[in-house]
């Protein structure tokens, strides 16, 4: 049973309709990644389950029971502001001590405070630093006191909004599987909000991704990847090129009338003339427009037919050269029509079984 | 109702009821009463009362002595920020600090004070006697004691669009060649001439509703030196509300008025820096 | 200014780039005054503007104040002392700390919460409101002391009420106090509501995420914030309360002893020739004058260094 239910939720503000029948669940123990553009609505859903703000209609369930009457700070959550929100005013000892000093869960043994916040300072990796004000610390530190603020009265449910939105880069990716590390000890249930595809996939053990007020799609990583549901999410997940006319490709069947055809790198197979393809009958002839060098990896933009979409090669792999004329073979592409996303495997590919 | 009762940071509606309510009682409903009194005067016993020649004289003294000083405080306000930003000279603080004296010493201090020092006796006062100049109880002595009232509105909106000045633009001017006479008129006066029309604008509303330092000074003869308040006060001692009500609505609504055009400026330079529409 | 001289065409500039570029070599600084060379024209500019800057502020603000200890010492120590320790001053003394307690009070206490209700949350006509609070600043004192003779006065309609209920108003204490506190009343507000509207609410929703009541969250989240804006805003109320003159002028009925308030004394004895004594009383509100100019200078600074934080 889901431990966090949402029954159809709207929410307006004036006429933006910041969700549109949202409906999900999320399993206790759980890591979820709210994934969108923004103004997609992934905020207002974070919020609206903290209580910051009350839905127009429909239902949030924690834990069995409607919480919509239940005011924000009863509901058992911790929460984990884009900028923090730590008190200036007080040093960060203060403000992981805070919510054990007022509100419901606050505590009269100064002592069991004290030993509180010191472990948690602890687990955040800030232990000495419970003298000094927000304004004396790093970026990064700051977002572990706000991180320890929110776990100190012991929540039941950790929400998190753009958690490493105003961090810089390279922190960032030490602090992600940080994160993910601690959260995943302590076992308490989760969700961040992210417009980062790169953090989702990485942080999340499941993921939801909104887009203009709704749910698109909810599941792990892997399966979004995959299976795209929607034609947001297959456009919006990876590194998407379009196919003018998916028919001058050879060995995609027909299928009816389609919107657009979506092409990942992955799905693009790029040899050189005098390189082995293995699908040499189903390859067509491209041409090189652009080559970049990403670091771990080539990325070519080609064109073909008409179309441009992006191949990635091998560091190891010979070089090509823009205007060089080469070969692709596309192994899958996302078709859609309308709202829905359909896979239209290379018919080649069926006659080896080859399964990727 | 509900929406407001599930609200996360407490208290608007204690908040809000207290404002509004201190709010109607000490502002608004006082102010409503003003309205009701000149009602209370049919149209043409209104035009009558605002048409009278001395009331008349009196907006003309009122006005064109709040203009002028506003005028003098315009430079001289523009001229002190600018010394007090861009010049390091000993005592530059002590100067930054006496700006704000007028903001601090009650007017009729400031009023008794103006009068004892451009009469024919005071130090400036002896001065300008000689050349056959008379400050004390003349329209020049208005105007002396509303420059002395109006200066800090000018000089406290002029300075810190001076100090946030990006001295970048400046530079870039410098580096085309432009002589600093150049710079001034078409770099920097373009950035902080909002700010003087607002500082301007503030201090004309002062000026034209102020009484205590100029009463003193103002000798307060009919028809010359007499301003609109002093009217307002002597129609009230008369017990005639209704003038007094419809001189004051007058003066109410063009400092409405005035307060209407600051605000517009602002908003319009904010569109202007900020890209809005 | 005096480099005037040389006007300079849109077209022209680029010719005249070449010079330039080199001088701003020969400074390459941060300081937009050093681009150009410090030439004489420039020096002279300088000291002419400071110069009646100078001049400015001594026959302004010097002269008025040295005006008023010259007069009051004129006839010697006893004679000042005599006026300053007058019976009916130190009445004006205590009628005028009165007003401007009453003031301070009830100003605090309005624009505590005004600035509460008006930067924490959204709500229709907030706009209004705002704007609404600042009204009693643009409005002339003797405006506000006559509104409140029509609300209060012989001819209102709630008089008789008042006048059964034994209540004064209208050249009593009360009057005072009302046309004090609506001249300052807007002067703590508009100092907090700037303040906390660049604050934000991120604090204060995440104090009461975590159950704070609202009282906590004022004093431990939100007054740490405003603590200097709110002393500057003190300052400036007592400035204008203690020294409030065309309001309390039309309200008091100027009673010796009873309504007269500093200013309105210094106006009694003044108009009776009183010299002396009406420059030695406004000596009392002059050194006011210069311990709020010092305390203002010391909490502004404070209230742009110390609010703010991160």
């Amino acid at each position: 049973m889901a431990y966090v239910e949402l029954k159809n939720i709207n929410k307006s503000y004036g006429d933006f309709k910041a969700s549109d029948d949202v409906s999900f669940g999320i399993e206790r123990g759980k890591l979820i990644g709210l994934l969108g553009p923004s103004g997609s609505g992934k905020t207002t859903i974070l919020r609206m389950i903290a209580g910051l703000e009350s839905p127009d209609s429909g239902e949030i369930i924690i834990d069995g029971k409607v919480v919509n009457d239940i005011p924000a700070s009863k509901r058992g959550i911790g929460f984990v502001f884009q900028n923090y929100a730590l008190f200036r005013y007080m040093t960060v000892f203060d403000n992981v001590a805070f919510g054990l000093k007022y509100g419901p869960y606050a505590q009269k043994d100064k002592k069991y405070i004290e030993t509180r916040v010191n472990e948690l300072l602890d687990l955040v990796g800030l232990s000495g630093l419970g003298k000094r004000y927000p304004s004396q610390l790093s970026g990064g530190q700051r977002q572990r006191v706000a991180f320890a603020r929110a776990l100190a009265p012991n929540p039941y449910l950790l929400l998190l909004d753009e958690p490493f939105a105003a961090i810089d880069a390279k922190v960032r990716q030490e602090l992600r599987s940080w994160l993910k590390q601690i959260i995943e000890k302590l076992g308490i249930t989760s969700i961040f909000v992210t417009h980062d595809q790169d953090e989702a996939i990485e942080v999340a053990d499941e993921i939801i991704i909104t887009n203009n007020g709704r749910v698109e799609q909810q599941g792990t990583p892997i399966e979004i990847y995959r299976d795209p549901q929607t034609a947001f999410t297959a456009a919006f997940f990876g590194q998407t090129g379009y196919l003018e006319d998916y028919r001058k490709f050879k060995s995609f069947e027909p299928i009816g009338e389609i919107d657009k055809a979506i092409v990942r790198p992955e799905f693009v197979k790029l040899t050189k003339k005098n390189e082995f393809q293995k699908f040499k009958t189903s390859a067509v002839e491209a041409t090189v427009e652009r080559v970049s060098f990403r670091g771990n990896y080539i990325e070519v933009g080609v064109e073909s037919n008409g179309s441009h979409f992006v191949a990635r090669r091998e560091l190891e792999q010979e070089l090509v050269s823009v205007g060089e004329k080469v070969d692709v073979f596309i192994y899958r592409i996302f078709v859609t029509k309308g709202d829905k996303a359909y896979l239209l495997q290379n018919s080649s590919l069926r006659e080896e079984s080859v399964v990727i | 109702m509900k929406e407001k009762s599930k609200r996360v940071i407490p208290g608007l509606g204690l908040s809000l009821g207290v404002t509004i309510t201190m709010l109607s009682v000490i502002v608004i409903i006082p102010l409503a009463s003003l309205a009701v009194f000149t009602g209370r005067l049919s149209f043409g016993e209104f035009i009558d009362v605002i048409t009278n020649k001395r009331v008349l004289a009196s907006f003309e003294v009122s006005f064109v002595t709040a203009f002028i000083a506003s005028l003098i405080n315009a430079v001289m306000g523009v001229v002190l920020a600018w010394v007090l930003v861009r010049y390091d000279f000993p005592g530059r603080r002590i100067i930054d600090g006496m700006i704000e004296l007028p903001f601090a010493l009650p007017t009729a201090v400031a009023g008794i004070s103006l009068t004892a020092l451009t009469s024919d006796k005071g130090w400036i006062g002896r001065l300008f006697d000689r050349v056959g100049i008379k400050i004390a109880y003349t329209r020049i002595g208005i105007t002396f004691a509303l420059v002395f009232v109006g200066i800090p509105f000018v000089v406290r909106t002029v300075q810190p669009v001076l100090e946030k000045l990006d001295g970048t633009y400046e530079e870039a001017a410098g580096v085309m060649g432009a002589s600093r006479a150049v710079i001034f008129r078409r770099i920097i006066f373009p950035e902080i001439r909002p700010a003087v029309f607002t500082g301007f604008g503030l201090a004309l509303g002062r000026c034209i509703g102020e009484y205590g330092s100029v009463v003193f000074i103002a000798g307060n003869q009919p028809y010359n030196t007499e301003i609109t308040p002093l009217i307002i006060m002597a129609k009230l001692q008369e017990y005639d509300y209704g003038s007094a009500s419809a001189i004051a609505l007058i003066m109410l609504i063009f400092s409405f008025t005035l307060l209407f055009a600051v605000n517009m400026i602002q908003v319009r330079n904010s569109k202007i820096l900020k890209g809005g529409r | 200014m005096a480099s005037a001289a040389i006007p300079v065409p849109a077209n022209a500039e680029k010719k005249s780039s070449g010079t330039a570029v080199k001088k701003s070599v020969v400074s390459r600084t941060a300081s937009p005054n050093l681009i150009h060379e410090d030439s004489a024209a420039a020096k002279a500019v300088r000291y002419f503007l400071i110069g009646i800057s100078v001049l400015f502020i001594f026959v302004m603000m010097f002269l008025p104040l040295a005006t008023v200890i010259k007069e009051a010492l004129k006839q010697g120590w006893a004679a000042y002392k005599a006026a300053v320790t007058d019976d009916y001053t130190k009445s004006a003394i205590w009628l005028t700390i009165e007003a401007t307690i009453s003031a301070l009070a009830i100003n605090t206490v309005f624009g505590l919460f005004a600035a509460w209700a008006v930067t924490k949350f959204h709500f229709k006509g907030k706009k209004i409101l705002t704007t609404l609070i600042d009204v009693p600043i643009t409005v002339s004192p003797i405006i506000a002391g006559l509104i409140f003779v029509l609300v209060f006065g012989r001819q209102s309609v709630i008089y008789p009420y008042l006048k059964q209920a034994g209540i004064q108003i209208v050249y009593a204490v009360p009057g005072v106090i009302l046309a004090t506190v609506f001249v300052t009343f807007p002067f703590i507000s508009r100092e907090l509501i700037p303040v906390l509207e660049a604050q934000g609410t991120d604090e204060e929703e995440a104090a009461a995420l975590m159950g704070a009541n609202g009282w906590t969250i004022f004093t431990k989240v939100t007054f740490p914030h405003i603590k200097w804006a709110f002393l500057y805003g003190v300052v400036l109320c007592t400035a204008r309360a203690m020294g409030e003159f065309g309001a309390v002028s039309v309200l008091s009925g100027h009673l010796r002893g009873k309504t007269n308030t500093l200013p309105l004394y210094v106006e009694v004895l003044f108009q009776g020739f009183e010299w002396v004594p009406a420059f030695a009383v406004s000596s009392i509100l002059v050194i006011m004058a210069v311990v709020i100019l010092v305390a203002r200078n010391i909490f502004e600074h404070n209230a742009k260094t110390k609010s703010g934080g991160v």
